[in-house]
């Protein structure tokens, strides 16, 4: 597995210079030696590019920083660059990661496949909850499409990427298993949230999120939230009235501070949910198992897991 | 209670809304002591400048991982006591020197401001900053919140014969025994205070219309400089709770998407300017003689 994770250092004011990198990156592309490229907008999609091509592929992650908002992104030029060499990017999409679309837009490629992770799953635009990757069904699409694409471009290694994608298909097999296990075991359970980013898989866990709608809205697109929900989120931990507390790690401000100050102090275990897959150490499907072994550690010890880290 | 029994339910019990209150009171009174001897000084332009150049100061803050009233109140000074002596070599050119000033605030502030969004992960800052996000106060906002108010109230009482004596005629203070350069120092820093706690409120660019509208108001329903400090405290204090209180029943009336505070205040502002004093300009106002 090659996968090339950049840490998301972003320079104001480059813009320009993204334009000229734009505007010289063709030429760059002929003069590089033929490995097949992928990028990955956000690195848990890169994650499963690379699962799926192994060797026969080098993979590059764009967004992987968890100290930063993936909301909030700035495309600098090599990001630029990267893209326009790319044979195969995989993006979100739903407005995630829109600099993408522009910076695709303006490298104009026949060779490069975009796989648009919107696309794939047939979401409309107005889709509220852009965080894909926590919907159980969505990386095995991914795989599928990314499995395909290699086996069009690279059909003598046909083999091996069949076997990848059925190993990949065995350990989303046993995710799926375990969230339907969670759910028989833990039907109806209630969380607070900060803002929506594990929702898909709370919807799957057939948890139910207490915390109002207008509130996780306003935390994801970093509007103020009114008093009114700021109270009913208080009086959800005041009261115990949840057995979890999904708290986003990558956006942070003094009010998520004080939601996770109150939970503490309730004694409402917290569980650290990503926008980007947490590193080191693990992949797609062992990120996702952590996750939810930590939920059910929440729910049956009552204990926290704040921030994932990976076994060994 | 049957007084307040008005408010909606829960308003006053609301920790949010207790913190935006104190923080927009004090606001609304040193915007209107500072606003008014603005006012009579003739820089309602250098006052807006003021607060850019304190934007800049809160961004700063921000990125530093400080509060940004100490960020606020920072730029506040150094703007204000930058323009302070530039003034004195070129006094006709004082529109010019706040505007260079407005230009410099802003930009610092885009370019903070940036970097803020782009390298970590507070993206709502930018609206706090400028625009003021009165609800979401940290809990220990309240003290240096309440310090800020105390000293510009106690410079107002200490020096408020000079203070007015400074802003409507210099040379008679001066002749007095007075100086006009240290009463304008201590003008400046109850506005830098003024700017600051009014950008904690309704943020630092639209904390000019907290330090101006109220004043504006009571100076056309007034003609006495004390009387009309104490009008301009009033009328921001309503149009401060007032949009506080409208911003917290929005919540009802958009379906859950409440209207940001700072619109709600500034909304109640400016109609207090068009509609009062028509009403009760001339009830308030003594008519001029001859």
């Amino acid at each position: 597995m090659c996968l090339l994770s950049r840490d998301t250092f972003i320079s104001g004011g480059l813009a320009p210079l993204a334009v000229f990198m734009m505007l010289v990156a063709p030429s760059a592309q002929a003069a590089s030696p033929k490995t097949f490229s992928i990028v990955g907008v956000e690195n848990e999609y890169a994650n499963v590019a690379a699962q799926i091509g192994g060797r026969y592929v080098h993979v590059t992650a764009i967004e992987s920083d968890p100290n930063t908002d993936p909301h909030s992104f700035e495309a600098s030029p090599t990001i630029a660059r990267d893209l326009a060499r790319a044979d195969l990017v995989i993006e979100n999409g739903l407005g995630y990661d829109d600099w993408a679309d522009k910076l695709l837009a303006a490298t104009k490629s026949q060779d490069r496949k975009v796989i648009k992770v919107q696309t794939l799953l047939g979401l409309p635009d107005d889709t509220p909850n852009p965080h894909l990757w926590y919907k159980a069904d969505t990386m095995l699409k991914v795989a599928m499409a990314v499995e395909k694409r290699l086996a069009e471009k690279m059909p003598a290694h046909q083999a091996v990427f069949e076997k990848n994608f059925a190993q990949f298909q065995a350990a989303m097999a046993t995710w799926s298993g375990a969230i339907s296990a969670f759910s028989k075991a833990h039907p109806n359970l209630p969380v607070a949230v900060t803002e929506p980013v594990a929702d898909y898989l709370l919807q799957a866990l057939g948890a139910n999120i207490e915390t109002p709608g207008a509130l996780e809205m306003a935390a994801m697109n970093d509007t103020d939230p009114s008093p009114q929900d700021i109270a009913k989120e208080n009086a959800l931990f005041d009261g115990h009235k949840v057995k979890v507390f999904l708290y986003n790690q990558q956006v942070t401000d003094a009010l998520t501070d004080n939601f996770l100050a109150r939970a503490k102090k309730n004694g409402i275990p917290v569980v650290g949910v990503y926008e980007t897959m947490p590193t080191p150490g693990f992949n797609y499907q062992s990120w996702m198992m952590a996750e939810l072994a930590a939920i059910e550690a929440a729910v049956t010890k009552g204990q926290s897991t704040e921030r994932l880290v990976a076994a060994k | 209670m049957t007084l307040l029994s008005f408010l909606p339910a829960g308003f006053l019990d609301s920790g949010p809304v207790q913190r935006a209150l104190v923080t927009g009171a004090v606001a609304a009174v040193i915007s209107a002591i500072a606003g008014v001897l603005t006012l009579i000084r003739g820089q309602s332009f250098a006052g807006h400048a003021l607060t850019d150049v304190s934007a800049a100061g809160g961004a700063a803050a921000v990125l530093f991982g400080a509060g940004p009233l100490a960020g606020f109140l920072a730029g506040a000074l150094v703007g204000g006591f930058g323009m302070e002596t530039v003034e004195l070599r070129r006094r006709s050119e004082r529109d010019l020197v706040a505007g260079i000033m407005l230009g410099l605030g802003l930009g610092v502030s885009a370019l903070i401001l940036g970097r803020i969004v782009s390298s970590g992960s507070n993206g709502g800052a930018p609206v706090t900053i400028l625009f003021g996000s009165l609800f979401i106060l940290p809990p220990g906002v309240i003290l240096p919140v309440s310090i800020c108010g105390a000293v510009a109230v106690v410079l107002a009482a200490l020096f408020t014969r000079p203070l007015l004596l400074a802003a409507l005629d210099p040379d008679l203070l001066t002749v007095q025994g007075g100086s006009p350069r240290l009463m304008r120092l201590v003008h400046l820093t109850m506005l830098a205070l003024a700017v600051a706690v009014s950008s904690l409120t309704v943020g630092a660019i639209l904390s000019t219309a907290f330090l101006i509208g109220p004043a504006a108001t009571a100076t056309r329903l007034s003609a006495r400089p004390g009387r009309t400090m104490a009008l301009a405290a009033i009328l921001g204090l309503i149009a401060g709770w007032g949009g506080i209180l409208m911003s917290y029943k929005s919540y009802d009336w958009t379906d859950g998407h409440a209207w940001p505070v700072s619109f709600c205040i500034v909304a109640l502002i400016v109609a207090a300017h068009l509609l009062l004093p028509p009403v009760f300009g001339r009830l308030l106002k003594p008519r001029q003689k001859g």
